[in-house]
């Protein structure tokens, strides 16, 4: 399916969305981080400088928080997809009157408000939570395990729980549209069924991972509650940094300076990810011609 | 693959496929219910019927896509029951081709032969598969690049390169207009003569059926209401379905008189006719007389003379059709002169050349 040129102007409300809502705070950011604070007058003045910018090369803290988040979003993203997939695919292999109950037990998660389910999370993995009770309870610790809350492993299980739906959601629509056939015509001219799987059903479903892989590493990178408030001191994200310097700093320079470079690595990554799948064999013939 | 020394004569063939007793059963549905088949090597094998006869359920369990509830399938002398589809020498030719949108014609046609480790370049028995069906040129392109009969024939090569001792193929023209179909069918015939590889075909249009096959298997409620060579099908239908199903035909039903060898008399409401006949009629029984347009002429006067009034009348292009009722029977027949609807109009009609069979159950 191509976009023609007269068929363009469909595009046109997104089109202005984007413009009126992304390119023109980016644009605001980019003059921003060129910008200096007055610090005896508290404003932000237009006077050209590039030191912020050079803070930012410089000063290592800010390149380990991004690199931070990019790992954060890359290990999660592929935790999901390790997860995500078989379940994705025996979702779609369901009769359909189960696949309806697995839409609804996968999306409820998601219905529920971010800050209850962190706090619900504090009660299950809490010193005095449901999980140490329980190994307590069996005589398996003495103690109460310290690393269940507070911790990158904290940060980690609850990114992944709230990220798995955007996982599974594409993957298990895009082995949804495999036609059956395919599957018989592999079988039919020798393929054993998981040769029929690496052969034909996998490369198929590539798109609907790539989605996964990008919607789950944005989340997860891009998160700033869960860490904040489940990976106790582990917890430092660019994202509160950037909430820091534009609040209690009143450093918007610095701040549009981190926010803008967070975006470049984000960006550069994401599109890592999506040129990496699009070399799989085949996954561009896929997108070029659809499923028939 | 195929012995070079047996006969050309598919008839006189050995036997590649037997199946006794095939049952298969969705729910309550009985899709193919007892099937007795013996397929000889080299043969075209049609499976003609309306949709949902049980003759695509058939075809499937030859491929191992469907196991059989009951009944054995034996192929080269050795039971299918239980073998997955990718250890059966049989291929498939899908219906809408099922042709893998992620690789290319090439490694479509490949695929069979690059899924076993060390073996060898695939490039050029793929050549000789592509040429086989017209399209040497297409190898790098991908299936959303094809046309539909293009498609087919990728489809074909696909399935004919690992040289299978059978070939199945389900409705594979049935997506394609009506020119296209008929150019595809001289080429499958060509290509079965020249593979000299026994295909089961499974098609619901009985021109098709007739234009390819050695021999045709009419599919009713999935039981096998005839199996015969065309022309048997035509002239002599083992049941007023068979009857009704190849071809244009008019049943006009009656009571059974008297049968001798070969021979019947039925009462009908166009009077007591006296035809050629299936064996095993009962007198006091029922039958149906099988009148074709070509048996009946419009002012004939030979044979029985009915007189009929026109109905309806359709220009078919070389000529008319003409429906003409007598007797709360609707009599069809074709004509160069297109008689007046409503008026009356004589139909010769010689009875040795109508047949009378059986009425399905």
């Amino acid at each position: 399916m191509r976009l023609t040129l007269h068929r363009a102007h469909l595009a046109l409300p997104v089109a202005l969305v984007l413009i009126l809502g992304c390119l023109l705070p980016l644009l605001l950011l980019i003059a921003f981080s060129v910008f200096t604070v007055d610090m005896d007058a508290f404003e932000m003045v237009p006077d050209f400088s590039l030191a912020n910018w050079a803070q930012m090369l410089t000063n290592p803290v800010f390149a380990f928080l991004i690199g931070k988040a990019v790992l954060s979003g890359l290990i999660t993203a592929l935790i999901a997809a390790v997860l995500g997939y078989p379940l994705a695919l025996s979702i779609a292999n369901l009769p359909i009157a189960w696949k309806g109950i697995a839409q609804i037990l996968l999306l409820t998660p998601l219905y529920t408000g971010e800050i209850v389910r962190i706090y619900a999370w504090r009660v299950v993995l809490g010193s005095e939570g449901l999980i140490n009770a329980v190994l307590e309870g069996l005589g398996l610790v003495d103690e109460p395990v310290k690393l269940l809350l507070f911790s990158p492993f904290t940060t980690h299980l609850v990114l992944l729980y709230n990220t798995l739906p955007f996982m599974v959601l594409p993957i298990w629509i895009s082995a949804e549209l495999i036609d059956r056939r395919l599957i018989e015509a592999a079988r039919d001219l020798g393929a054993r069924p998981f040769e029929a799987f690496t052969r034909v059903v996998f490369p198929l479903t590539i798109p609907g991972l790539g989605v996964g892989l990008l919607a789950v590493f944005a989340l997860s990178a891009g998160d700033m509650l869960t860490p904040s408030m489940l990976g106790g001191t582990s917890g430092a994200t660019p994202m509160a940094m950037i909430d820091n310097l534009f609040g209690t700093a009143f450093d918007w320079p610095l701040a549009s300076v981190l926010a803008l470079s967070l975006l470049i690595t984000l960006f550069a990554t994401a599109s890592s990810i999506g040129f990496l799948l699009l070399r799989f064999k085949g996954a561009r013939a896929v997108l070029q011609g659809g499923l028939k | 693959m195929s012995d070079q020394s047996v006969s050309r004569n598919p008839a006189t063939s050995p036997l590649l496929l037997s199946a006794r007793g095939l049952v298969k059963s969705y729910g309550r549905n009985r899709a193919v219910d007892g099937v007795d088949l013996d397929i000889p090597e080299r043969a075209f094998t049609t499976f003609l019927g309306p949709s949902g006869c049980g003759k695509t359920t058939i075809l499937r369990m030859i491929g191992g896509f469907e196991t059989p509830d009951a009944g054995s399938l034996i192929l080269d002398g050795r039971s299918l029951v239980g073998v997955p589809p990718e250890r059966r020498p049989v291929n498939t030719v899908f219906q809408n081709y099922a042709l893998f949108p992620h690789l290319t014609v090439f490694e479509n046609v490949a695929f069979s032969l690059t899924l076993r480790r060390g073996a060898q370049d695939p490039a050029p028995r793929v050549k000789r598969a592509l040429e086989a069906v017209h399209m040497g040129e297409f190898g790098a392109r991908y299936p959303h690049q094809l046309s539909g009969g293009q498609q087919q024939r990728v489809a074909v090569a696909r399935a004919i390169i690992a040289e299978p001792h059978l070939l199945l193929l389900d409705e594979p023209l049935s997506a394609l207009d009506r020119k296209m179909r008929g150019h595809l069918q001289i080429e499958l015939k060509d290509l079965q003569r020249r593979l000299g590889i026994a295909f089961v075909y499974v098609t619901h249009d009985q021109e098709e059926a007739f234009a390819l096959s050695d021999v045709v298997v009419v599919m009713n409620k999935g039981k096998i209401a005839q199996k015969a060579d065309p022309v048997t099908l035509y002239a002599r239908p083992a049941d007023s379905f068979v009857a009704d199903f190849i071809g244009s035909a008019t049943l006009v039903e009656g009571e059974v008189l008297a049968c001798t060898p070969g021979n019947a008399t039925i009462a009908t409401p166009l009077g007591t006719i006296t035809a050629p006949a299936i064996e095993g009629l009962q007198t006091g029984g029922r039958a149906a007389l099988v009148l074709r347009p070509e048996h009946l002429q419009l002012d004939g006067c030979s044979g029985m003379i009915l007189t009929a009034q026109v109905e309806h009348v359709v220009f078919k292009g070389d000529r008319y059709m003409i429906e003409a009722g007598i007797a709360g029977v609707t009599l069809r027949l074709m004509s160069n002169r297109p008689p007046e609807p409503g008026t009356l109009i004589s139909i010769g009609f010689d009875p040795v050349a109508s047949f009378i069979t059986r009425i399905a159950t």
